[in-house]
């Protein structure tokens, strides 16, 4: 009789038989989350320029965008554009709307982040530009956001990181995602032990490189006393 | 110091997963005879004075919640009544865990359940991993579509998109099936059965499929349950592999009660009988 | 659409709803609680113990850091053996949140002036005094907006939970979900999900703005 030890040898040659599912699973993962990331910089770039306007309107806009995407789970926006939209006509694939989905819900948080960037260049900087004549684009695209890009990364690879775990929302959707090639796998084998223990670990060789780089140049910026965003650090 | 720290991590996972493994050979013989004292006995229930069971609580008829009283109800907990009547004496000694078709099996396995009496289809390859009583239910899977989809019969569906819960043995059924007829049809997995429900009502799968006493609780206007019959399915108790002498036990119970029309009577009851 | 609201909002749909969303804040209270007090003393080991401890304490937080929490709610149900899957999933919650407050507790930490620790030694605090009575009480004030913040994600985090069959919030909303057809009702009890949490999770982000301003140095 095989072992019913949840971690025994024969549920890891079972597994590595099955491996097809978790590579391609772990492919689109991937693919989602760099499209998404893509998105919700797009998103956060304008959400954050729009936060910091002087346009009462404009800054309520982002405002509203940021405080419902913020304070509605992620789990009820994609199950909304799942079901929701679908019944009244829309039906978008489940890689569009992991996509859509977590870059939307990311380009708020990013959103912050940028905005926050924006804040902690000195106003200086901009009353020196406006007297040479620079428009608020022109300032915005040549003086302030140049000088931020490097404060903000830190906390924009803590987003990326959030960002790639976030797919796995995409499990609850039938996504065809490393998680969903995890949970299905398992489901269907009861080899749990390998299954979730093979899916942790492709996640963590996808987001520790980006945690330590993110660490490691926050400490640099703060060695040279280059400028440093001072953000609630950890917003998931 | 950033290398040391990755080495660290890369170490300390490929020592754990070593130990994992390397637990499997010595693990095995333990495993196939268990000692007695590990085992869940007729005994050790008494003693707990409580039968712990797990039941469905979404399937109507078999296990639902009621949401008025707050109790779950139906066939298979009145199955768990009268076994806790036979070993406690008790019909209300009884503590429910409601379960889906995904939770079950682990509940079961580290004992936070004594038994699962919970639409459980009996397979062969389940029968490596867990005790089944003999049958107390046979059902069939089926199909629940769209009307407006004018399916008359899998034989239609080329191509579609079928729902599925996660764990279930529905998929194969539908795919061995699907191969007589010499069509392909697709799975999407899901973690409970609303969330099934929810994708056909929007579109996303063309059908809902499980065993069909589960589909007659979601079916309404809009949809219809195929004729179709698939793969009959028998629901057994299970018990967890190592609890031979509790599975033996149960299953003498429901051998007796097939015979003497006891379960035909609580088939009726429940408006089972099709 | 008048109809389709008095399909959906019957007396006994609401009731079960609203037991939903109680189940939802004890699971967030009981975790952020814990998770405090946990992150707390982790990130303290952390920072402070340089040898075994520590580096043990930053294995844990970088492991948590790196996952997805859906993985380890379906890990810690599915394969600690003993008690029910509805507190192995918390487990699983209050370890990976206790990760995230641990970081937070490090950038805390991190903003206090070394010579706070000078100062007290040579007033003749204790490495543990030191910490109780100086460092502790001004990183907690200083975190306190990435610790509500904090609390409003776990809030978010519980509807992970539905996936597993336990009946908080967001599961008690597709249940209502499996029994109505038409589209307007799915919105409505979409919209009725989505509001609720908004209104909680918004009245929580208000608190912490006001107390950013009002505590903030350099506003």
């Amino acid at each position: 009789m095989k072992s019913t030890n949840p971690f025994a040898l024969w549920r890891w040659e079972d597994l590595f038989q099955n491996f097809d599912n978790f590579s391609s699973g772990f492919l689109r993962t991937l693919q989602v989350a760099i499209l998404a990331l893509a998105l919700s910089l797009v998103i956060g770039i304008v959400i954050g320029i729009l936060s910091t306007a002087h346009n009462m309107i404009l800054r309520s806009v982002a405002r509203v965008y940021v405080e419902i995407f913020q304070n509605i789970p992620l789990v009820i926006q994609i199950f909304f554009m799942y079901n929701g939209l679908a019944m009244a006509g829309l039906v978008l694939s489940e890689f569009t709307i992991g996509v859509v989905g977590v870059g939307l819900y990311h380009g708020a948080y990013i959103g912050e982040v940028v905005r926050a960037g924006i804040l902690s260049v000195p106003k200086g900087q901009q009353e020196a530009a406006y007297a040479q004549g620079f428009s608020y684009t022109q300032t915005m695209r040549y003086i302030i956001l140049p000088q931020m890009v490097k404060g903000i990364l830190p906390p924009l690879t803590n987003q990326a990181v959030n960002l790639i775990k976030n797919t796995s929302v995409l499990a609850i959707i039938a996504g065809a995602d490393l998680m969903y090639a995890a949970d299905s796998y398992a489901s269907f084998s009861l080899n749990y032990g390998p299954s979730y223990v093979i899916a942790g670990l492709l996640y963590f060789i996808l987001c520790f490189p980006l945690a330590t780089f993110s660490r490691k140049y926050e400490e640099k910026l703060k060695k040279n006393d280059s400028l440093v965003v001072d953000i609630p650090e950890v917003m998931e | 110091m950033k290398k040391r720290n990755l080495l660290a991590t890369v170490i300390l996972s490929s020592v754990l997963f070593l130990g994992a493994c390397s637990s499997d050979d010595s693990s095995t013989t333990e495993a196939d005879t268990p000692k007695v004292s590990d085992q869940l006995t007729i005994e050790s229930i008494k003693e707990a004075g409580v039968l712990k069971v797990g039941v469905k609580e979404d399937v109507p008829n078999f296990g639902l919640k009621n949401t008025d009283t707050g109790e779950i109800e139906g066939f298979e907990i009145d199955i768990a009544k009268k076994i806790a009547e036979d070993i406690l004496g008790d019909p209300d000694a009884i503590e429910l865990t409601p379960v889906t078709a995904k939770t079950r099996g682990p509940l079961l396995d580290n004992g936070e359940v004594d038994m699962v009496i919970a639409t459980f289809t009996v397979t062969e390859e389940r029968k490596e991993t867990y005790n089944f009583s003999d049958a107390y239910y046979e059902d069939a899977v089926g199909l629940l579509v769209k009307k407006d989809k004018n399916y008359e019969g899998l034989k239609d569906m080329d191509g579609a998109n079928v729902g599925v819960a996660q764990s279930s043995t529905t998929s194969e059924a539908i795919a061995s099936e699907a191969e007589q007829y010499d069509i392909t049809v697709e799975f999407s997995e899901y973690a409970t059965y609303p969330e099934i429900k929810a994708a056909l009502d929007s579109g996303r799968v063309d059908a809902f499929s499980v065993d069909r006493s589960i589909l007659a609780g979601y079916l309404d206007d809009s949809t219809e349950i195929l004729p179709d019959r698939f793969a009959t399915q028998d629901y057994g108790i299970a018990t967890k592999k190592t609890n031979t002498e509790l599975a033996e036990y149960v299953n003498e119970l429901i051998t007796t009660w097939g015979e003497d029309d006891t379960l035909n009577g609580l088939v009726s009851e429940w408006g089972l009988s099709e | 659409m008048i109809n389709s609201i008095q399909t959906v909002f019957t007396r006994p749909n609401v009731l079960f709803l609203l037991d939903g969303l109680k189940t939802t804040l004890l699971i967030s209270l009981c975790v952020v609680i814990l998770s405090i007090v946990f992150g707390t003393l982790l990130g303290l080991i952390r920072n402070y113990e340089k040898k075994f401890f520590g580096k043990i304490a930053g294995f844990y937080i970088e492991l948590f850091r790196n996952t997805p929490l859906l993985l380890w709610m379906l890990g810690c149900a599915f394969l600690i053996p003993g008690s029910t899957i509805l507190v192995k999933a918390s487990i699983a919650l209050f370890l990976y949140t206790a990760a995230v407050v641990a970081e937070i507790v490090r950038g805390g930490l991190n903003s206090i002036p070394k010579g706070q620790f000078e100062a007290a030694h040579s007033q003749g605090f204790s490495f543990f005094q030191t910490l109780v009575y100086i460092i502790l009480p001004q990183t907690f004030k200083k975190i306190i907006p990435s610790l509500l913040s904090q609390v409003i994600t776990t809030i978010k985090d519980t509807s992970f939970l539905a996936g597993l069959g336990i009946m908080e919030f967001t599961r008690s909303g597709q249940v209502i979900l499996g029994k109505v057809t038409k589209t307007s009702e799915v919105f409505l009890i979409y919209g009725f999900l989505a509001v609720v949490y908004f209104i909680i999770c918004f009245a929580l982000s208000v608190l912490v703005r006001n107390w950013h301003e009002k505590n903030s140095e350099n506003v």
